[in-house]
């Protein structure tokens, strides 16, 4: 067995050697082995060689298919460039902010209307379909031209998109030791096996999508790739096709599965693991999955893109520390501050920052940003204010209040989004709910989906939370809107709203607004 | 229940899915590519099918196949409903 990985290919390297005829990644029908998905990296990053790419260049991709772009990231990576990998539907005004603020060379997509707006700001332009196909095609071993020196591991290897509440979508960079620990550490905490089959339902453009093609290649096990139509309502009989045996989640996909195992006589019979990130999961989905799925452990976790994961907590160890999202990865650290920068002691409410191996370069082109949010203590050694709101036990368990943004102030009173949403999960009957924070004239707004009356989930949240954190206002709508990753949706959830003022709002919430 | 009454109350479903008008809808329209659902809102249909029409799924018959077009999936709902009456 050869050295421990340095650089984000020499994963794929190591299981290609451990266990070369093993399946790496499989998607509709398709699979590819250990050993392929590295000679098929190998002649893509020689091809890309051959069109003039070089150690430290930059490529977009933005395409559906997640075998295509497992090949290109480490492609990417033998050749010392850096990858960034956008959502599909990622095109016109989006895909030009992303052209202009990360300076690639090469634009990697299926769609010709990407094609013409790389032309447009002289990106060059590669289809993804082609220049996989002809990789995996060959049946002939292809080597690098031997270049310059190749990167190191302080070297950046992918840009990840993150989009901000106020301003346009920034890049977070990371280097290959960054992605090499993150990946490591948490394959420490979730023990994928070789023999597991990994289950991905989301795309390769949410981060923790792109690290199951990590955490595959460090366990050996299989990475299969749902598509958007597979992980819909097909999704249960998706995973059992597959044979998954974990499936990395967020909220409105565990919400799913637990809607259609109410509605089943089986389930997918394999599944031993269910990992949560994104946003907290209701109580309701992982009692109703621990019901259906007696086998199924659940760990949920908690992270960012710029730490790339901060806490996860140890199987089911959620029965045990009900509201707790983890405890740090091992090797970092996890603290509490206040507004002035103190340290707080546990069970106070403040800002979570994050220190270790773990914690990403920066943000791409944004000095000051990245000032202010990976600060180095001593004016040396880096820690990340997260902008997450939080406290932590005496054990050190993590227990997130909210974002910074999902922080507001009503009737003098600072509150946490995250909380009223979570009160109001716990009241029986309601699926899902979403706080709109106070904005102009409007007080806070609670929207939900749920079986029983608006005004019976403001009393049912009575049970869970302080009367003063119920919002007034309740709205009862069939679904919440999503966003490509599965979040809620608060923009398009207001402009729902908006849309119909009057109709939704319920007669006692509206004499309880007159009342204030 | 025939194929017009199906994508009637599939047009219906859409409507409060989509929360924008969803009329005329031909058998050839694709749900992801012409209606833009995803993942999320195709299990909304789904579950608004199940009050209007009373649409009952087995989870473990839903193919991704059903759900590309509306032709496909008033075929699916046909042989859901079918069933149904025969079981």
């Amino acid at each position: 067995m050869g050295r421990t990985a340095q650089l984000l290919h020499e994963l794929l390297e190591s299981a290609a050697e451990r266990s070369p005829e093993s399946a790496a990644l499989s998607s509709q029908g398709r699979s590819l082995t250990y050993a392929e998905l590295a000679a098929a990296s190998t002649r893509t990053a020689a091809a890309l060689q051959r069109e003039g790419l070089r150690r430290g260049d930059r490529i977009v991709v933005t395409a559906a298919d997640g075998i295509g772009i497992a090949v290109l990231l480490y492609a990417a990576s033998r050749l010392g460039a850096v990858f960034s990998v956008l959502h599909e539907q990622v095109r016109g005004g989006p895909l030009e902010h992303v052209l202009r603020d990360c300076g690639p060379t090469l634009l990697v997509s299926d769609d010709p209307a990407a094609g013409r707006t790389a032309a447009e700001h002289g990106v060059r332009f590669l289809e993804l379909d082609e220049l996989v196909r002809s990789a995996l095609d060959a049946d002939t071993d292809e080597s690098l031209a031997p270049g310059g020196p190749s990167a190191l591991t302080v070297d950046p290897v992918s840009l990840i998109y993150t989009s901000g509440t106020t301003s346009l979508p920034k890049a977070v960079v990371s280097t290959h030791q960054q992605v090499l620990f993150a990946a490591s550490a948490i394959q420490e905490c979730l023990r994928y096996r070789s023999d597991d089959v990994v289950y991905c339902p989301l795309p390769l453009s949410f981060d923790y999508g792109l690290y199951q093609v990590y955490l595959a290649a460090l366990s050996g096990a299989r990475l299969h790739l749902g598509t958007v139509a597979e992980v819909g309502p097909p999704l249960l009989r998706s995973l059992e096709e597959a044979g998954a045996t974990v499936l990395p989640a967020v909220p409105s996909i565990a919400d799913r599965l637990a809607w259609l195992l109410r509605r089943s006589s089986s389930g997918p019979s394999r599944l031993r693991l269910l990992t949560n990130t994104g946003a907290a999961l209701s109580d309701t989905t992982m009692a109703a999955l621990r019901a259906a799925l007696p086998r199924l452990r659940i760990q949920v976790m908690y992270g960012l893109t710029e730490c790339k994961r901060t806490a996860i907590m140890p199987p089911d160890g959620d029965l045990d520390h009900p509201g707790s999202c983890g405890l740090p990865l091992p090797g970092t650290e996890v603290f509490v501050i206040d507004d002035d920068g103190s340290r707080l002691p546990p069970g106070q409410i403040g800002q979570f920052v994050v220190r270790g191996p773990n914690v990403m370069a920066g943000y791409w082109k944004r000095p000051e940003l990245t000032a202010e949010r990976f600060p180095r203590a001593e004016g040396l050694f880096p820690e990340l204010r997260t902008g997450d709101y939080g406290w932590l036990d005496k054990e050190g368990y993590l227990y997130f209040s909210g974002r910074r943004d999902d922080l507001y102030k009503e009737r003098g009173f600072r509150l946490s989004a995250t909380e009223v949403e979570a009160a109001a999960t716990r009241v029986d009957g309601v699926t899902s709910a979403a706080v709109l924070p106070p904005e102009g004239k409007r007080g806070a707004l609670l929207a939900v989906v749920a079986d029983i009356g608006a005004d019976e989930v403001r009393e049912g949240m009575r049970d869970h939370i302080e009367p003063f954190k119920i919002p007034r206002r309740c709205v009862r709508l069939d679904a919440l809107p999503t966003n490509g990753n599965g979040k809620v949706d608060r923009k398009k959830l207001a402009a729902l709203i908006e849309q119909a003022p009057a109709a939704p709002v319920t007669a006692e919430a509206s004499r309880a607004g007159l009342a204030h | 229940m025939d194929r017009q009454n199906v994508v009637t109350a599939l047009e219906t479903a859409l409507t409060d899915v989509l929360e924008r008008p969803v009329t005329g809808l031909t058998g050839d329209v694709k749900l992801f590519d012409d209606l833009h659902l995803d993942s999320t809102t195709m299990l909304e249909m789904l579950m608004a099918l199940e009050d209007s029409i009373g649409l009952v799924v087995d989870p473990e018959d839903l193919d991704a196949d059903d759900f590309v077009s509306v032709d496909t999936f008033t075929d699916f709902v046909l042989r859901t409903q079918l069933e149904q009456v025969s079981a």
